[in-house]
């Protein structure tokens, strides 16, 4: 295994120069943006590349704007430029919701979207709102880009579709509807820098009184190999008037739709309650914000 | 006289005309570590230093049957490979006992023990080397938990059996008040492995120096017996061994044990003349640190309708991993402590130290009173539910009083404060309107619950251990004044008490004063910083070491000028003529003058803590003479729908005899709550058949700023008559109330009782659950 002194850091200046050096198979090399979780599997030499390419500074790929097929956010927005972002918390709140319970301060000001995509964890805090915003991953390398839909960009814990020579180069997001309304969810052992126990994004369309739902996306985090949608909650949040007593019915077949494992963190069977509580939470409080809105 | 003997007749001080005693001071340290300027030992790096790492045990328990080291002698760069045939002395360590072997030579006992050293050019090197150092174990049946260990079944730990000891008190006849009682509670609780998580993990440097001096720079709680232990492995005369042990990057108990001492001391007898650096990832801190030792305590408490509480019986067992280190001590003091400040006539208490391979537990803020606490305070709100009587009420009618005799049957004759604080408890506006703030959830499925809690801790030694102080004060040449100690700074502020006492007693600026702890080259044997001792200790000893320094300067003045010593007093670094306050002279002439004359600027003196006269047979040390008391209350929201809880507020209510210094207090007041916070609600690492699963920070959950409640600070003062100040200690007591009093508001919000702590949210959830009525959303 090489040693940590021994490993060289390249630095492209463009995508151009990153796509040429990622095409470059003869050598082991990785990707590292902001290093949340990189440098942690280095140290812990889970990760070892002869060659770190650093994108950090590759600044063609940190913006966030809209166009007629969506929202774009760059893989190199980092959390904190997600969460101060006028557009998102206008069209996309969920996302904001979410980057804001990613760690804490410092990781948020560090880590990237990209690599939070990228490292494809199960408890990964953006994931679930990119769920519920259907959003599509951009990958790109030396030969073309394709563009996959995010329930089919991840295999299972860690594992993704993205290729030894592609990079991600553009996330697009569905914009909210002015009727739409979103809310993320998170528990964790504390309430900073912590890892999800179990997480959930939902997005919703409320009429103006907020008393029926038209439609809705839900999705839990942390409670099976990848993202679960959960459609059969989905199904019922327009079976009737969208109340308390509509959340409660919902959350009691929550659990049904995930797959939990236990671990140090927590019990599956515990998980399996937490998924039915945080949608009720979730629910719940967003039903106090489209009250407040 | 005898020194001892001298140092009571102190008159009390007079605290109303202090210009710094008693007063809300600011740290001496606060501005170099709020900034980050200061600098730990370990922080520190030269151009000639070697590195040096350990070699860790494979399993929890094997054997050792070959240590192959040439691979790793021969790799480029590495300077030594050690291994039990290297060391010159006797091959263990340990303050109660030395079980701990230093190098492992025929058996491992837990994944903390350590095989082999090595120092290298580089960090990196050294880590190879370690990795090449090739062990042959043979495992062995781990012995994973501590009631196990005690049947016959277990395998022996060592020679003697897993029970290192068995401590009692026994007082009245429980059986007979057991019969008679109106009320019987019994319940087990179990406690959590914490981890003292200092900002500093454990680490050092060692050197030998040009003259041949042994120096070993190491963050440590007792300058003076790292030095005797290090001395004990190398064979050599502890004289000629320097350590300086302070300031260390927090402590609370977790380097009151040798943590690396040892090995850079071996490791610098290898390096011909270089600095040899260890300093422990936290990975490996979180392997190899002392932890707090779990308790399994099983508790029955006896109540009449009235609210007198009749008898209590515990039975308590510490798992204090492979080695003893303090755990003999921590089980006497829990034992000691395992009935409250209360007088209960009937009490039968017992108490086990027992080995097992769950790595190495011993001193831990507290000292196993945290463990304890929780029983009896549980079932004093059981009780009064019962009998439909106030928690504080119920309370403050079983509590002994100063003259009155404790459940352990002595008679408490130093100053307590428990009553007063329950009586400021019961008036502190978050007990008067908690009917309100439990009203006001934040949101409409969380509950919110109050609840109150009091305890104790000792001060200083047991009685079977030797305690004394001793400061040292030095005119220097440009008039100002060092004052030394031994207690080390370990984050708790004492040096600041120590300045404070010095510039009160020679009448100048704290700026006057410069403090230094923990160097044995600088500082007298004055004990450890542990047992909430270091406020007492230390401004005990500088009270008598500064008429002293006075002697000194007027009886030197007054040889100068000739004037009558009675007729010079000291002021702002002056000697002054008592009538007019005019100068006479400044300090820095003085100093002058005694150099001239080749006349020592250093007075120095020492005495001895009071102890009780008569012990408990069989309790290993009890009881102690001084006793800080505290009370909190405090308020939680629990959250029905996942069991998360936050603290919302803490009221802190001390009793640490005269408060030195306001700020310092609440320092401690506030650092003690978070602790008991963490203890309750977060803290515990995991060890599965002998393997830590906890393995970092990021898996050891600490309460950060976004868990700290709004935390009060209500201090009482019962004067201590045996301090010249009246003062006591508080680093202890003050996390260890809080426990017990956030486990009863949970139950008070959510009517749901959790007695393995932490109480995780799965752990609250769970405990709701199974009381059903509570919880109003059940999914399955």
């Amino acid at each position: 295994m090489i040693k940590t002194s021994e490993m060289q850091v390249v630095s492209p200046k463009s995508l151009d120069e990153c796509l040429y050096l990622l095409n470059d198979q003869e050598k082991n090399n990785r990707l590292i943006a902001g290093g949340t979780d990189a440098v942690v599997r280095m140290k812990d030499k889970k990760w070892t590349p002869d060659i770190w390419i650093n994108i950090k500074g590759m600044n063609e790929l940190r913006y966030i704007r809209k166009d007629p097929s969506g929202i774009h956010v760059g893989p190199l927005t980092t959390h904190t430029d997600i969460v101060k972002s006028k557009l998102l918390q206008d069209k996309a709140d969920v996302l904001t919701f979410a980057a804001k319970e990613v760690g804490a301060t410092q990781m948020q000001n560090m880590g990237t979207l990209g690599g939070n995509i990228g490292n494809a964890s199960p408890t990964g805090d953006t994931i679930p709102a990119l769920y519920v915003l259907d959003a599509r991953i951009e990958l790109s390398s030396l030969y073309g880009t394709r563009t996959v839909p995010i329930e089919e960009f991840f295999i299972g814990p860690g594992k993704t579709v993205i290729q030894t020579d592609e990079i991600i180069t553009d996330i697009i997001i569905r914009p909210q509807d002015t009727s739409e309304i979103g809310i993320f969810e998170k528990l964790g052992p504390r309430k900073a820098q912590s890892i999800s126990i179990v997480n959930f994004a939902a997005s919703i369309n409320l009429d103006k009184e907020g008393h029926h739902c038209s439609s809705g996306r839900l999705a839990f985090g942390s409670v099976g190999p990848t993202i679960i949608r959960a459609k059969k909650c989905e199904s019922m949040l327009t079976l009737d008037r969208f109340d308390k007593s509509l959340t409660h019915n919902i959350s009691k077949v929550a659990w049904k739709e995930v797959a939990p494992i236990s671990d140090a963190r927590a019990s599956s069977n515990y998980r399996r309650d937490m998924a039915s509580a945080l949608l009720e939470r979730g629910l719940l409080r967003l039903m106090k914000r489209w009250e407040n809105k | 006289m005898s020194i001892g003997e001298k140092a009571n007749t102190h008159k009390e001080y007079s605290n109303e005309r202090n210009q710094w005693i008693g007063k809300r001071i600011a740290r001496i340290d606060g501005p170099e570590k709020v900034t980050g300027e200061l600098k730990y030992m370990t922080d520190e790096n030269y151009s000639n230093m070697v590195w040096g790492k350990v070699l860790r045990a494979e399993y929890p328990h094997a054997k050792i049957k070959n240590i192959e080291t040439e691979k790793a002698e021969s790799l480029p760069g590495v300077i030594c490979v050690l291994t039990y045939k290297d060391i010159p002395g006797f091959n263990g360590f340990g303050i109660v006992t030395p079980d701990q072997p230093v190098l492992c030579e025929d058996v491992v006992r837990c994944t903390a023990d350590a095989v082999a050293l090595v120092a290298a050019e580089t960090s990196e090197i050294a880590d190879e080397a370690i990795n090449l150092i090739h062990v042959d174990y043979e495992p062995l049946k781990v012995v994973t938990d501590a009631e196990y260990a005690m049947t016959g079944e277990a395998p022996y730990l060592h020679p003697d059996g897993n029970i290192h000891s068995h401590v009692k008190i026994n007082n009245g006849d429980v059986d007979q008040a057991f019969k008679h009682a109106d009320y019987i509670f019994e319940n087990t609780y179990y406690s959590p492995r914490q981890m003292h998580a200092f900002i500093e993990t454990e680490g050092g440097w060692g050197l030998v120096e040009e003259d041949g001096t042994l120096k070993i720079q190491c963050p440590g709680q007792y300058a003076y017996r790292d030095r005797l232990q290090i001395s004990r492995t190398l064979g050599i005369n502890p004289e000629r061994i320097h350590v300086i042990s302070s300031p260390n990057g927090g402590g609370f108990g977790g380097k009151d044990e040798i943590t690396v001492q040892i090995y850079l001391a071996l490791l610098a007898l290898h390096t011909e003349g270089r600095p040899v650096k260890i300093h422990l990832t936290r990975e490996e801190s979180v392997q190899a640190g002392m932890k707090r030792h779990p308790f399994k305590v099983q508790v029955k408490t006896a109540a009449n309708k009235d609210g007198v509480i009749t008898a209590n019986q515990v039975r308590a067992v510490a798992d204090t991993g492979a080695f003893a280190s303090l755990g003999p001590a921590v089980i006497s003091l829990a034992v000691e402590h395992a009935c409250g400040p209360y007088k209960i006539p009937n009490v039968d208490i017992e108490g086990f130290c027992v080995y097992t391979n769950n790595g190495i537990a011993g001193a831990f803020r507290g000292f196993g009173v945290n463990q304890v606490c929780v029983g009896i305070e549980t079932h004093i709100d059981m009780i009064a539910e019962q009998i439909n009587m106030d928690p504080i009420e119920i309370r403050k009618k079983n509590v002994y009083h100063q003259g009155e005799k404790s459940s352990v049957g002595h008679i408490v004759k130093s100053s307590v404060g428990t009553h007063e604080t329950l009586e400021k408890a019961q008036n502190c506006e978050l007990w008067t309107n908690q009917n309100i703030y439990k009203s006001q959830p934040s949101e409409p499925w969380k509950k919110r619950g109050v609840a109150v809690s009091t305890s104790f801790h000792a001060v200083g030694m047991g009685l079977d251990k030797p305690d004394y102080g001793a400061a040292s004060i030095e005119l220097l040449h440009d008039g100002r004044l060092k004052v030394a100690v031994g207690p080390e700074e370990i984050g708790t502020g004492n040096g600041t008490v120590y300045a404070q006492v010095c510039a009160e007693l020679l009448h100048c600026d704290m700026a006057d004063i410069s403090v230094v702890q923990g160097d044995t080259s600088e500082t007298l044997d004055s004990g450890t910083i542990s047992a909430s001792r270091s406020t007492y200790t230390g401004s005990r000893a500088i009270a008598t070491t500064a008429p002293l320094m006075i002697e000194l300067l007027t009886g030197t003045a007054s040889e100068m000028l000739n004037i009558p010593a009675k007729d010079i007093d000291v002021e702002d670094c002056n000697v002054i003529h008592k009538k007019d306050h005019s100068i006479l002279l400044s300090f820095t002439e003085l100093y002058d003058y005694l150099s001239i004359n080749k006349t020592s600027t250093k007075v120095n003196s020492q005495f001895y803590l009071p102890k009780e006269k008569e012990a408990i047979k069989g309790s290993g040390g009890a009881p102690h003479h001084i006793y800080g008391y505290q009370t909190n209350v405090v308020m939680v929201e629990v959250d029905t729908l996942t069991g998360e809880t936050d603290v919302l507020r803490v009221v802190s209510i001390p009793d640490c005899g005269r408060v030195m210094n306001l700020q310092g207090l609440e320092g401690q007041t506030e650092g003690g709550a978070i602790m008991g916070i963490g203890y309750t609600l977060y803290e515990d690492v995991i060890i599965e058949e002998g393997y830590h699963k906890t393995s970092n920070l990021g898996d050891y959950i600490i309460p950060t700023i976004r868990e700290t409640p709004e935390i009060e600070t209500i201090p009482v003062e019962a004067p201590e008559p045996s301090n010249p100040f009246g003062a006591k200690g508080i680093g202890e007591v003050v996390m260890i109330p809080i426990i017990p009093a956030i486990m009863s508001a949970i139950y008070d919000a959510t009517g749901a009782r959790v007695k393995h702590l932490p109480a995780t949210p799965e752990r609250i959830f769970n405990a709701m659950k199974s009381t059903t009525s509570s919880v109003p959303m059940s999914s399955r």
